[in-house]
Order: structure tokens, then C-alpha cells, then sequence
């Protein structure tokens, strides 16, 4: 069996943890790469609907929102991995959380960065996207900020200034490990970005003190986040919209894809970076379990959305239940639900079948079943609004299928390129010494 | 005159500290370096801290602001309303929220920069040990006439190295 990582000798610990820095295989270009080519064809496509005007899309009256708001709150979700799983496991001292933390916050950033994207790029003019702030101004255009949009800028503007302080704060202390250890410009690099840190006691207890508070307010903040994104929908009475439980519903799974998400990017970088030794079957299994939670906590909410929206019977309600459940949607609905219970409940819930490979699998399920689940949300309410005689359909065009897969692309890009500028793993945090080693 | 002890075990550095400390050198005269946090029995080295507080400064002084700011902002424009108000907090909460916690945000980390001395002048004279991976260095400042004494006190404590430094 192999040795619990925090065991293994410090020597080692570094030496494996600061090794993925060096040199790129052929399959790390080779992945970076196919990753540039998607984005490049997304950064075309939006050149295209810049060009053209977003007539190019498949969003026509009355379906205002698609796969850009779509995919807006599915990276929102996404970012939840990061800082809450962390700040979380971080508040409650969970040993186990040691090699998963940075994976997660960098997850968080990244995502935030790709999904703050969409508004932008959904606005169209998208040069004139500081319009959407709200100031005094002399366009004679009164500064709304009872808009959940505005709350959402605001949101998103705390949550990403937050995330990165709190990505960047445990990382200076390797950070200055690294200031001498590596080529001249990563030296160069590392030494501006640590700051000086040379270690001492006063420097610990103010990063551990500042680690402590971040990870409580983060916590508040994370959890306003994709509250104030729900309302972006139950603040309309929309049917299939305008419901109280869309807040906590949002957040529980915006949790679920999170975990999902760090599942997947943890089985990745086991296996490309040769961590095998420090995120074992341990941690997947941990993550597993709260990954089965939290989709029986999704399932809960979703029940307790739909029955009580059957039940209540009302005409404009159950026409967008019925498309959901019963016509155009069902597919995607019930596919949704196998996705999201059913895969995680059968390979998760049953001891024996809870492996790393499956887990992956699972989370794999999770996040197209999260992905359909916003679609869902969006897109049935919008095709079948108030005016049965505004019914519609919505079909994205490949601009909107470009640009989507290009932010996959783009997550992808982005976690290779700081796996090999920043150590993934804390070394610091796995706190060996000598006399305790023997 | 400075003296660096380097130690392998926490206990042994600890011993030094409680021992330096009985024998009148203050916690402002101790910095003990490592590659990763050292935890030492409360009351042995404890660094006061205002963080919490600048956090909870930061976050009311931002989010006021940005109330005030919501408020002068909607009422700015000479909006007919009928005598209807065109502020209010309920409508505003969410703005004010996330600026608080903004507040508390970057207070914390400003004042983590500060309270580590990372954005500080620091002390030229006084040297910086290179710490081996898995030990930690005590670092104390003392009159040259006391150096013997600290030296003792390391080395009895378990100090597998100790080096002297005189002021730069």
C-alpha cells in the first residue's frame, strides 16, 4: 500500500511536485495545441457575429437567451469547485484536502474568467460593454441598479477579485521556493510574484490568519454568487421561472458540477503529471461521496421544483412542464436526470464500483447532465413565454456551437499552461520535518 | 548581533524560544524561518494581529460607499416618479452586499501584505538564513554581550547548527 503523501521524505515531496514545471512531453503540446485550434475557431466565430451583428445566432423573439446564457451559468457553476470546496474543506481542517485545494481554486478562476465572458459576448456590440455599468453619465441613460444584470457585474466582479487573492496567497510561499530553483525567467518571475517571502514566523501567521478570513468570506460570497445568477431568472414572472427555491437550487448545483469538474481535473493531472502518489484512491473516494451527495441534494431540489409546479396546475406553468417533461424536451430532460442521479447513484453509490476511472466517468455525466439542466432552465421558458402566440423554437447556429466549445477549449488551454508555471499541488501545506519524517 | 540557530524539531526550537524569552529577549528580537508553517504552543511567539478587524473596517467602509453611491447615482437624474422614491435598500442589497464583502476582501489582503512585512522596508542589517528543506532557523537579535548565553541556550535546546552575525 502506498504511503499516506504527507509521509513520504520533503525532499521527495518537492522534487515531485516541483517536476511537472520542467520540460512538456509531445502529448502536453500535442493537447495544447488541439485546444489553441478550438479556441482559435471560437475567436473567429465571435469575430464573425461581431462582424455580421448577432443575427448570426439562433436567437430570435422571443428566445432572447441561449447558449451563451447557457453556458454564462454553467461556468458560473463550474467555479464553485474552487473556492467553496476549498475554503470549505480549509475551514474545517480536512487533512485530505492537502493536494486538492489548488487544483480547485484554479479551476474557480479560470472559469470565472471564461464565464464572464459570455455576457459580454452575448450583449453583441460588445465594445460598448461598459454601458452595462451603471454611473452617473451624460447619455442621459438612468443607472439602474435594481437590475439583477447589474447585480450580476457586481457579483462576479467580487467573486473573481476574491477568487484570485485567494488562489495567489497560498502560492507564494512556493513561490519563493521556486525563486531559486528554476531558469532565469521563471527566477525573475517567481521573485516579483513572492514578494520577498523569506519565511519567516510573522509571514505564516499572517498568511494562515488571511487564509482563514478569505476562506469565510469566500464561503458568503460563493454562495451570493449563484444566488444572484438565479435571480437573474426568478426575478421574472416567466413561468418555470419565478420560483424562491431557484436560489438554493442554483447553488446546490452549481456545488454539484463543481465537483464534478475538480473530479475530472484531478484524474487528468494524476495521470499526466505523474501524481499518483499524491492524489490517491483516497481523495477520489472522498470526492465521490460528496459528488453522490450533492446529487441526491440536486435531486431533492428538482423534485421539489417540478412536483410543486404540477401540482399547482397552472396553465402557463405546466405548458413549459409538459414541454420539459412529456414533448420537445423530454429527451434532454430525462437524459438530464439519468446524467445526473442515475449514472452517480449506480457507480458511486455501490462501494464496489467506486474507482477513480469511474468517478471520472461519473463527472463526466454530471457536467453534460449540469450543462443540459441550465439549458433547460433557459430555453423551454423562453420558447413557450406567457403569449401562447409568441411560441417559438430555438436552434443555435455554428457560431454559438464554436464559441462554446472554444471555452471547453479555453479551460483546457488554461489549467495546461498554470500547470506548468505553478506547482498544482502546495508543497508547503504538506508541513514534514526531519526528526518527524524518521 | 545576530545569532541563527538552525533546528530539526519543533519541540527543540520551541525549548529555545520559552528559554530566550525567560531570559529577557523579546518576541520583536525572535524570527523563526521555514519552508512551511511551524505550530508553537500558543502563547510562545504569538504575533498580535488586527486582521479581523481591518477586514470588518474594510467591508463597512465599502459597502457604505457603494450605498451612498448607488443612491447619489439614482438620484441624479431629475426622474418625474410622482413623489415615489427612486432609491431603496431592499432593491440595493445585493450591490451592497458584494461591495462589503469586496471591502473585507481586499482590506484582508492589503492588510496580510502589510502585517507580513512583505510591503515593508525591511531591516537591512538583519540577514535572512537559507533554510534547509524540512529544518527551520531562529533567528536572534541580541547585545553582542548576550551572544554566548543565546549561543548556549540554542545549542542546549538542540540546535544542530549556530551561526553569529554582526550587524551589517
Amino acid at each position: 500500500m502506498a504511503p499516506a503523501p504527507e509521509l513520504l521524505p520533503y525532499a521527495k515531496i518537492r522534487e515531485d511536485l516541483f517536476r511537472p514545471l520542467s520540460g512538456a512531453g509531445s502529448s502536453y503540446w500535442l493537447t495544447m495545441l488541439a485546444a489553441l485550434a478550438v479556441v482559435l475557431a471560437g475567436a473567429y466565430a465571435w469575430s464573425y457575429q461581431l462582424r455580421f451583428g448577432m443575427g448570426v445566432t439562433g436567437l430570435q423573439r422571443p428566445v432572447f437567451w441561449g447558449f451563451y446564457i447557457v453556458d454564462f451559468v454553467f461556468w458560473i457553476g463550474i467555479s464553485h469547485a474552487g473556492t467553496l470546496i476549498s475554503a470549505i474543506l480549509r475551514l474545517t481542517e480536512a487533512a485530505w484536502r492537502k493536494p486538492i485545494t489548488r487544483a480547485a481554486e484554479a479551476i474557480t478562476v479560470f472559469a470565472l474568467m471564461i464565464g464572464g465572458l459570455f455576457p459580454i459576448i452575448h450583449l453583441g456590440r460588445a465594445w460598448y460593454f461598459y454601458w452595462l455599468i451603471p454611473y452617473p453619465n451624460d447619455r442621459l441613460i438612468w443607472p439602474n441598479f435594481r437590475s439583477p444584470l447589474v447585480w450580476d457585474l457586481t457579483a462576479i466582479i467580487t467573486y473573481i477579485t476574491g477568487s484570485v487573492i485567494y488562489l495567489y496567497l497560498p502560492l507564494i510561499p512556493d513561490m519563493a521556493q521556486l525563486a531559486e530553483h528554476n531558469t532565469p525567467w521563471r527566477r525573475k518571475l517567481y521573485r516579483i510574484l513572492s514578494l520577498g517571502w523569506t519565511g519567516s514566523d510573522r509571514e505564516w501567521h499572517a498568511l494562515e490568519r488571511a487564509m482563514k478570513l478569505m476562506a469565510g468570506i469566500i464561503l458568503a460570497v460563493a454562495v451570493s454568487v449563484h444566488t444572484v445568477v438565479a435571480w437573474d431568472f426568478a426575478m421574472t414572472i416567466a413561468p418555470g421561472w419565478h420560483s424562491t427555491i431557484f436560489g438554493p437550487y442554483f447553488v446546490a448545483g452549481a456545488i454539484f458540477s463543481g465537483i464534478a469538474a475538480l473530479i475530472i481535473v484531478m484524474a487528468l493531472i494524476r495521470k499526466v503529471l505523474k501524481l499518483e502518489l499524491y492524489l490517491t484512491d483516497h481523495h477520489f473516494n472522498n470526492l465521490s461521496k460528496l459528488l453522490l451527495m450533492m446529487s441526491l441534494l440536486w435531486l431533492y431540489f428538482t423534485m421539489a421544483e417540478h412536483l410543486t409546479v404540477w401540482y399547482g396546475n397552472e396553465p402557463e406553468e405546466m405548458t413549459v412542464f409538459n414541454a420539459k417533461t412529456r414533448s420537445a424536451y423530454a429527451p434532454l430532460f430525462w437524459g438530464m436526470v439519468g446524467l445526473n442521479f442515475v449514472v452517480p447513484f449506480v457507480l458511486l453509490g455501490i462501494r464496489r464500483l467506486r474507482t477513480i476511472q469511474t468517478a471520472a466517468f461519473s463527472s463526466v455525466c454530471v457536467l453534460i447532465g449540469m450543462w443540459l439542466e441550465r439549458y433547460l432552465i433557459a430555453v423551454p421558458t423562453l420558447t413557450n413565454p406567457r403569449l401562447t402566440s409568441a411560441t417559438s423554437s430555438y436552434f443555435p447556429s455554428w457560431v454559438e456551437i464554436t464559441i462554446t466549445a472554444a471555452t471547453f477549449a479555453g479551460m483546457v488551454m488554461l489549467y495546461l499552461i498554470f500547470a506548468k508555471i505553478f506547482p498544482i499541488i502546495a508543497v508547503w501545506e504538506f508541513k514534514p520535518h526531519v526528526a518527524e519524517e524518521e | 548581533m545576530y545569532l541563527i540557530g538552525e533546528f530539526r524539531e519543533t519541540r527543540a526550537a520551541a525549548a529555545a524560544i520559552q528559554k530566550l524569552r525567560a531570559g529577557g529577549i523579546g518576541p520583536g528580537d525572535l524570527d523563526l524561518f521555514s519552508e512551511e508553517p511551524v505550530a508553537l504552543p500558543r502563547g510562545l511567539l504569538d504575533r498580535p494581529s488586527h486582521m479581523s478587524l481591518v477586514s470588518v473596517l474594510g467591508a463597512i467602509a465599502l459597502g457604505s460607499l457603494a450605498t451612498l453611491f448607488v443612491r447619489y447615482a439614482q438620484n441624479d437624474y431629475k426622474l418625474v416618479t410622482g413623489g415615489m422614491p427612486i432609491f431603496s435598500f431592499w432593491a440595493t442589497g445585493v450591490i451592497t452586499y458584494e461591495m462589503t464583502m469586496l471591502g473585507a476582501i481586499v482590506a484582508t489582503f492589503i492588510w496580510f501584505l502589510w502585517e507580513s512585512g512583505l510591503v515593508r522596508k525591511r531591516d537591512q542589517r538583519a540577514p535572512v538564513p537559507r533554510v534547509a528543506p524540512g529544518s527551520m532557523c531562529l533567528r536572534v537579535r541580541c547585545a553582542a554581550d548576550w551572544a554566548d548565553r543565546a549561543n548556549e541556550i540554542m545549542k542546549g535546546s538542540g540546535a544542530v547548527h549556530i551561526e553569529r552575525r554582526a550587524d551589517a
